[in-house]
């Protein structure tokens, strides 16, 4: 049953293109597409402009988690915190992140640090406030009980506020993950030279709609593997969680 | 198989409780005659004196309420599926709330309410749709002590007013002989009928009975037999694969 | 007063801090500390800000988004809640649609712009229709999940009690899938709008992500601060206003952040 309806789209999409009954100049065939995808992947350029994209995802991942993490769980803990930084989590968190581009561009100038920067942010309002709720949600009486049981300061922190908080961490980094990807590929769609968004964007400008399609289905299996295989390896880390929810 | 070869008659407007160890089908049985279960043989036989009324309603262990409704709208929920007029099923709610003293209550919701407080309108629910018997289901078993000492006079006195077949599935024998007139001791897996035991102590009854001889005896009677039964049932349970049961 | 006093004492750093921000940028701005090129002082920008609305532009711009907005977002609703109750309810359709939602899911919507160009006429209806795409999908997930996570003992408690087919729905599998039902319109309106942000800005000639991109184009900085600003008033007044809505339509769902 999983794959019959995905299987039959395919099928149906084939024979109506093959047959003209929908165009094939903007709907090829799925074996056309397929063919694309393996020549320009062996080609080279193809698997050049995944790996762009790749490299600029994992740095504007390292970027956003790095700080994040820390700030969440220090605001979760020190109230001053919280109050002082949340009014811009609060302005910033609802409003699209490539709106930040125009600005980085400006600032930074047209380029790799600006992209990066941008696909960073999204991510980063993402793991603090997830951080953020993983300690505010916490079941108050597990610090009671660390507390009764002799754990202080630091201990108490290391042995039943981080791993209680870990579930939301580990889920705000999933999330985050997943929201750079969505807004590094739009940046790489408007802004940038290279990468799978940008790809997208020369051949739909071209018309040369087979690689198009290619380069969509690379961005479609990227996120994924990524959001599969994400939640399996949380699933598989934090073994005593018993939901991981959406 | 939970159940085998059980064969019950309860008597009209008899308070009948039914115990057994965990595992032995009370909860099944309840739902067999409630029709959420169908069983695999067998029948069950209600007598209706009055058509147009349901035959059975049931009290469910963890009350079961509609959270978004009112406290009178969950009452009143069984009359609206019959199509009862809204005047009535008003009245019969003012009625039945009254009657579990939930009066000032009706407009609440239950997530504002307590566990006995619930349960209360889970019994109010059942009484208004006037089903021929009551079916109850562990109905206080999730709430504390003192209050289910309350809620059992309470269920006295309700049954003593409206005179309700009641069949009551309980895991506590003190409960069962302070409230039934007769009890049904239920064997472990598969459960059968092991033994019906009168409950001679008179009524009206109220929580001093716990105090009498008779009481004392009876409760040694069946408590013996039915420790008899707990141990096979856990002795059938070290027999099996401890992997087998988790899945 | 008094209330306001405490207030005030309990939440003196949260109003104290952005304040003291701008104070700070003002004066580093207006004494050459900030590049005022890149880092315009707030009270230029609120001056911008104050001359996009007088000679109507900014109500143009904004107007054209809320439009665009609204066209998807009702899009999105209708379809996503409808199809969403279907898959929570029938099995079999759940089990064939959830691998086709689940590659697409995760495809940044401004890809479709181009597949949806293609499949209607491209302008204004392929803007929308793009726009739809990611709240259809965040509404259709969580109207599945809310019938999927009712409780089976309510559900047998009211077959119980005698609602059948019509009277089930209506009575208990409605009711019980709302809160999500509206967690997921209150997500997919906040997509919406961010969705809609980043087409303007891949796309549009008009709306306030174009504006925000011309203003890029033609270095008006100013006028990029101004319309930044108006998008994120937009975004808190989406979420907070529904949050506030919520409480008022679902009354008998304790108070909870689904976060």
């Amino acid at each position: 049953m999983g794959v019959a309806v995905p299987t039959a789209v395919l099928v149906l999409w084939e024979i109506f293109s093959r047959l003209g009954i929908v165009s094939p100049r903007y709907f090829p065939a799925p074996t056309t597409v397929a063919w694309t995808l393996a020549d320009r992947l062996v080609a080279g350029d193809l698997a050049g402009d995944l790996l762009v994209t790749l490299t600029r995802l994992a740095l504007a991942f390292a970027l956003a988690a790095l700080p994040a993490v820390p700030l969440g769980l220090l605001m979760g803990i020190a109230r001053p915190v919280r109050d002082l930084v949340e009014p811009y989590l609060a302005f910033v968190f609802p409003v699209p992140k490539i709106t930040l581009l125009p600005f980085l561009l400006i600032i930074l100038g047209v380029g790799e640090p600006a992209f990066v920067l941008t696909g960073a942010s999204s991510a980063f309002f993402q793991i603090v406030i997830s951080t953020l709720a993983g300690v505010q949600t916490m079941d108050p009486r597990l610090v009671e009980v660390g507390r009764n049981y002799g754990a202080h300061g630091p201990r108490l922190f290391w042995k039943v506020i981080l791993p209680a908080a870990l579930p939301a961490i580990f889920t705000g980094l999933r999330l985050g993950l997943g929201l750079s990807l969505v807004t590094l590929v739009a940046v790489e769609f408007v802004a940038a030279k290279s990468g799978l968004g940008h790809l997208v964007y020369r051949h739909w400008q071209m018309l040369s709609t087979p690689e198009m399609y290619a380069a969509f289905a690379l961005v479609g299996a990227l996120g994924l593997v990524l959001t599969r295989g994400l939640r399996a390896l949380q699933a598989r880390v934090l073994t005593w969680q018993e939901d991981i929810g959406v | 198989m939970a159940l085998d070869r059980i064969s019950l008659q309860a008597h009209a407007g008899e308070f009948l409780c039914i115990v057994g160890p965990s595992g032995s089908g009370k909860s099944t049985l309840l739902r067999v005659l409630a029709g959420l279960h169908r069983q695999s043989a067998g029948d069950v036989h209600i007598q209706a004196d009055r058509p147009g009324t349901p035959l059975t309603a049931m009290v469910f262990q963890e009350h079961a309420l509609l959270p978004w409704r009112t406290v009178r709208d969950n009452v009143t929920f069984g009359l609206e599926n019959r199509g009862v007029g809204r005047a009535e099923r008003e009245a019969r709610a003012r009625e039945m709330l009254a009657m579990v003293g939930l009066a000032r209550f009706a407009q609440h919701y239950p997530h504002q309410l307590s566990g006995g407080m619930k349960q209360r309108v889970g019994i109010a629910r059942a009484l208004a749709n006037d089903p021929e018997v009551l079916l109850m289901d562990e109905p206080l078993a999730a709430l504390d002590a003192q209050t289910r000492t309350i809620m059992q006079e309470e269920l006295l006195r309700i049954w003593a007013t409206l005179g309700k077949t009641v069949v009551y599935v309980t895991h506590s024998l003190e409960e069962a002989l302070l409230l039934g007139d007769r009890v049904v001791l239920l064997t472990a897996r598969p459960g059968r009928v092991s033994q019906i035991y009168p409950v001679d102590l008179g009524r009206p009854r109220a929580l001093e009975v716990r105090a009498s001889p008779a009481y004392g005896a009876l409760l040694e009677k069946i408590w013996s037999r039915l420790r008899e039964e707990v141990v096979r049932a856990m002795e059938a349970d070290r027999g099996v694969d401890p992997e087998a049961i988790g899945g | 007063m008094r209330a306001v006093g405490r207030w005030l004492g309990e939440r003196w750093i949260t109003i104290g801090s952005p304040l003291t921000v701008l104070v700070l940028w003002e004066w580093a701005s207006a004494t050459g500390l900030l590049r005022a090129v890149f880092f315009p002082r707030p009270s230029t920008i609120a001056g911008h800000l104050r001359d996009l609305a007088m000679d109507g532009t900014l109500w143009g711009h904004a107007a054209t988004t809320l439009v665009r907005i609204g066209w998807s977002f009702s899009l999105a609703a209708i379809l996503g809640v409808a199809i969403g109750l279907a898959m929570g309810l029938w099995r079999r359709l759940r089990e064939g649609l959830d691998p086709v939602f689940a590659v697409i899911y995760p495809i940044p919507s401004v890809l479709f712009l181009p597949l949806v160009s293609f499949l209607v006429p491209p302008g204004e209806i392929a803007l929308v229709v793009t726009t739809a795409v990611t709240s259809f999908f965040l509404i259709a997930f969580t109207t599945t999940h809310g019938v999927r996570q009712i409780d089976r003992l309510v559900v047998e408690a009211a077959r119980h009690y005698g609602a059948r087919g019509w009277r089930l729905f209506a009575a208990v599998l409605l009711p019980g899938a709302l809160p999500f039902i509206f967690t997921g319109l209150r997500l997919g309106l906040g997509f919406a709008l961010i969705v809609v942000v980043a087409v303007e800005i891949v796309s549009a000639s008009r709306g306030l992500g174009a504006l925000l991109w011309l203003s890029w184009q033609v270095l008006k900085v100013e006028d990029m601060y101004a319309t930044f600003f108006v998008i994120a008033l937009l975004g808190a007044l989406l979420s907070y206003g529904l949050a506030a809505l919520r409480a008022r339509l679902l009354p008998w769902v304790p108070d909870a952040g689904d976060r």
